[in-house]
């Protein structure tokens, strides 16, 4: 049977990360996804911590959070590893779509919801849009498109707002995927410059929903920008993200070209452990069983949506490695007493504590599995909704999991 | 609907599954390109809810559905959106009756083996602009669609009547389903895969085999594809048995073998065919993995383009085909990056569907016309039909190319 220098289970930003990072380091790649992972859900910028100040210096918020919160993950690698990951991240795009922080810390851009969000790496597509005030502002809606409400937007940034039919295009219940393909044809986004530019008002930003293309989004801003002399920008918005997509393709697409085995839409369901190591594991298939084997492995499965943790009435668990997973003592402890409040609902600190290498350990500190590393928003110890953090977190521990893996 | 009532219908908890995130939005190519259906979020779990069996089905586009599982690949909660789709059809197609066109398009196989006889005059026939009017206009078989030439001798008549192989004693058996397709529209198929089996040491053997069902699973037939089953399943299973592994070359009937045959149909000998069953490159890619094969590739400067089928993507084991290519000295290949070619089989055939099956077939074709390749592989005869329709560039499975680089060619 065939032997990977490294299994990667989770196609999440995590998981995506680790991948490539192992494959440039040469090494042989098995992914194993559950599903598409998470960057189609709300893959849209790149937080790394949204939870400072927006302007202050990322470098130094980072240095004084590790500080504060010796038990981060962030703590495994410090800002000059979080700095270096984000760097490969960004090597992965290459002009005209690529990503970017606008100034040395955080922005503000404006959501689907129509609040405003701390975000670090900005792709060209929203750049404009950490700019975006009531007075130079246009929220462009598209009539018929449910995924996104440009009057909610605009009444909260509180500036104009216009919902534009194109009806020759027919866009009533038409999906995002529809949308950000018409967008890729040059004479739908033409048709859509010349018509925001009838409706402009002298302003100087136009914000649409984060539907740009999915081939070519650089070229749909350039046609945009160009007719209506304005700067455009993407506004993130429901699933499924077109951004994140674009993302995951992008991922795809090298591990692929790079020969690294891609498997998507099947769990794995369990692992062979023996003396603290991890022997192989198995992939269901009905009514296959596939058993699949490495020297290494890394945990990227996320939180409780991708599978990665699961509840029952009692206890959270980790079903794969049946690794140990810190959490609240009950479950009484789980959450706080209102939904929405500004500190983390202890059941989302909960995850999978590791060693500075990132192998799992138990709570005395010894390790579990000595080739098995975890990556990603599974990992104990962030709140990383209340943080802005998924995607630092994501990206650092991916890359770092990877290299110390193939070290080993 | 007695059909329904022999099939293990999904539980009605199985919607709950979802959590409405909307990943499958992000894959599902008719969805794509037009809101007519509204894709598989609520066309399989959304729209679950509110099926009763004691109801019409109020669900017209369900038929929209091209049964390609993109969906099922890209869902994190595990639904079954595909199966969902698929006996939601079938409720629908069963209040309606089986169209003139459906009951015959299944039936390909059958009417296959006639035509490869007599294709000398069938061919020449589905040409005339009168008969595709006639096709288009009474059957609903679309006029802008090519049909498929018929060859004559078919695959099985050509390994019957060709002349042994004299060195065979001893070497290791395998037995190889071909698929309708082979056998009476791309001969050459088979006569690669015959070709690289013999080449990388094995006996070939043809057992008997019928059309796999696939084609009357896709029109919600699940009674005549049960009924494809079970005789597969009792014309295979001896083969298992004594020892030898099947390979097949269409990733389709591979993956209604491996994975409707047992989980859908509920058919018993099913699991035991699955665990002796391979893609055709799976199994010769693992030969070179294992480094028990000797075969080394003559070298070829060519700049190709592989294109990834949807159900081989349903088959989950990689790319083995792409892997091979890769083994090719001075082969340029490069990928497809493009979901889905929209034939979705016998759908892009029909008058009602093929402006979709085209429309998702130009992002396709647009990514082709960039790569600009000399040759395209595919592992799908559906996908090569379309492909070859889309830009009219040579189409071919992958073991057509590398049996001319077998170090014996």
């Amino acid at each position: 049977m065939k032997r990977w220098d490294l299994i990667v289970i989770g196609t999440g930003l995590a998981g995506l990360t680790a991948a490539r990072t192992a494959v440039e380091m040469g090494a042989k790649v098995l992914v194993i996804g559950r599903g598409m992972g998470s960057l189609a859900l709300f893959g849209n910028s790149i937080d790394v911590l949204g939870a400072i100040p927006p302007g202050a210096d990322m470098e130094t918020g980072v240095a004084d959070w590790i500080a504060a919160h010796p038990d981060h993950p962030y703590a495994r690698m410090g800002w000059p590893g979080i700095s270096e990951a984000l760097g490969a991240f960004r090597e992965l795009f290459s002009p005209p779509y690529t990503f970017a922080p606008a100034g040395k810390g955080n922005s503000l851009i404006p959501t689907g919801a129509g609040t405003m969000r701390p975000t670090y790496l900005l792709p060209v597509t929203m750049t404009a849009g950490a700019g975006a005030s009531a007075a130079d502002t246009l929220i462009i809606g598209l009539r018929g498109f449910k995924d996104f409400q440009g009057d909610t937007v605009s009444l909260h940034l509180q500036c104009r707002g216009v919902n534009l039919s194109l009806p020759r295009y027919g866009l009533e219940g038409l999906s995002a995927l529809a949308l950000a393909r018409l967008m890729d044809e040059a004479p739908f986004r033409e048709g859509l410059g010349e018509a925001i530019r009838s409706q402009m008002a002298g302003e100087r930003r136009i914000g649409l929903p984060a539907v740009l293309g999915l081939k070519a989004p650089a070229d749909v801003l350039g046609t945009l920008e160009t007719i209506t002399r304005a700067k455009v920008f993407e506004i993130p918005m429901l699933p499924p993200s077109i951004p994140g997509t674009r993302v995951f393709h992008r991922f795809r697409e090298f591990l692929i070209e790079k020969g690294a085995t891609f498997l998507l839409g099947n769990p794995a369901i369990s692992a062979d452990l023996k003396g603290g190591l991890c022997e192989g594991i198995t992939l269901q298939n009905p009514p296959l069983l596939t058993p699949y084997r490495a020297e290494r492995y890394i945990l990227a499965t996320g939180r409780f949506l991708g599978g990665g943790l699961q509840a029952d009435t009692e206890k959270i668990s980790e079903p794969l490695f049946r690794l140990p997973v810190s959490q609240p003592e009950s479950r009484g402890q789980w959450f706080r007493e209102r939904f929405f409040q500004p500190e983390a609902h202890p059941v989302h600190r909960a995850g999978i504590v590791t060693d500075q290498e990132l192998r799992p350990i138990d709570t005395r500190g010894r390790i579990i599995l000595k080739n098995v590393r975890v990556a990603g928003s599974i990992l104990a110890h962030h709140s990383m909704i209340e943080e802005h953090s998924h995607e630092g977190i994501a990206i650092a521990t991916g890359y770092l999991a990877a290299r110390r893996a193939l070290a080993s | 609907m007695t059909q329904l009532e022999q099939i293990t219908i999904p539980s009605r908890h199985v919607p709950d599954l979802c959590v409405r995130c909307a990943t499958c939005m992000a894959v599902c190519p008719v969805s794509r390109v037009t809101p007519l259906f509204p894709g598989p979020k609520q066309a399989g779990p959304g729209a679950q809810r509110f099926r009763l069996a004691s109801q019409d089905s109020v669900d017209d586009w369900i038929e929209l559905c091209t049964a390609c599982r993109l969906c099922d690949t890209a869902c994190p909660a595990g639904v079954p959106i595909s199966e969902l789709n698929l006996m939601a059809k079938a409720k629908y197609l069963g209040e309606r009756g089986q169209r003139v066109r459906d009951w015959l398009l299944v039936r390909s196989d059958r009417f296959g083996e006639l035509f490869s006889r007599f294709s000398v005059i069938v061919n020449p026939l589905m040409k005339w602009r009168a008969v595709r009017w006639l096709l288009d206009k009474l059957l609903g078989i679309d006029r802008r669609r090519d049909l498929p030439a018929f060859e004559s001798p078919t695959f099985r008549q050509w390994f019957r009547n060709r002349p042994v192989a004299t060195d065979i004693s001893g070497r290791r058996k395998i037995a190889y389903f071909y698929g309708c397709f082979t056998n009476t529209n791309e001969v050459d198929v088979g006569k690669a895969a015959v070709a690289c089996l013999e080449a990388y040491g094995f006996s070939v053997t043809l057992p008997p085999q019928r059309c796999c069902g696939l084609p009357r699973l896709g029109l919600g037939d699940l009674r005549g594809a049960r009924e494809m089953g079970r005789r597969n399943l009792s014309l295979l299973l001896p083969t298992v048995r004594e020892g030898t592994d099947i390979v097949f070359s269409s990733t389709s009937c591979g993956l209604m073998f491996r994975h409707e045959y047992g989980p859908l149909l509920d058919l018993s000998g099913a699991e035991e065919l699955a665990t002796h069953l391979f893609d055709i490159c799976g199994f010769l890619l693992r030969l070179h993995e294992e480094e028990t094969t000797a075969v080394r590739f003559k070298g070829l400067v060519a700049k190709a383009a592989y294109f990834t089928p949807c159900h081989l993507r349903s088959l989950n084991s990689g790319l083995p085909a792409l892997e091979l290519l890769r083994l090719v000295p001075g082969l340029d290949i490069r990928t497809i990056e493009a979901e889905c070619c929209g034939l979705g089989g016998l759908y892009g055939f029909k008058t009602e569907k093929y402006a979709i099956a085209e429309e998702i077939g130009k992002d396709l074709a647009q990514e082709v016309s960039r790569i600009k390749p000399e040759v395209i592989l595919t592992d799908c005869e559906g996908c090569r039909m379309q492909i070859r329709q889309l830009t009219g560039i040579k189409v071919l499975h992958p073991l057509q190319l590398l049996r001319d680089v077998l170090p014996s060619a």
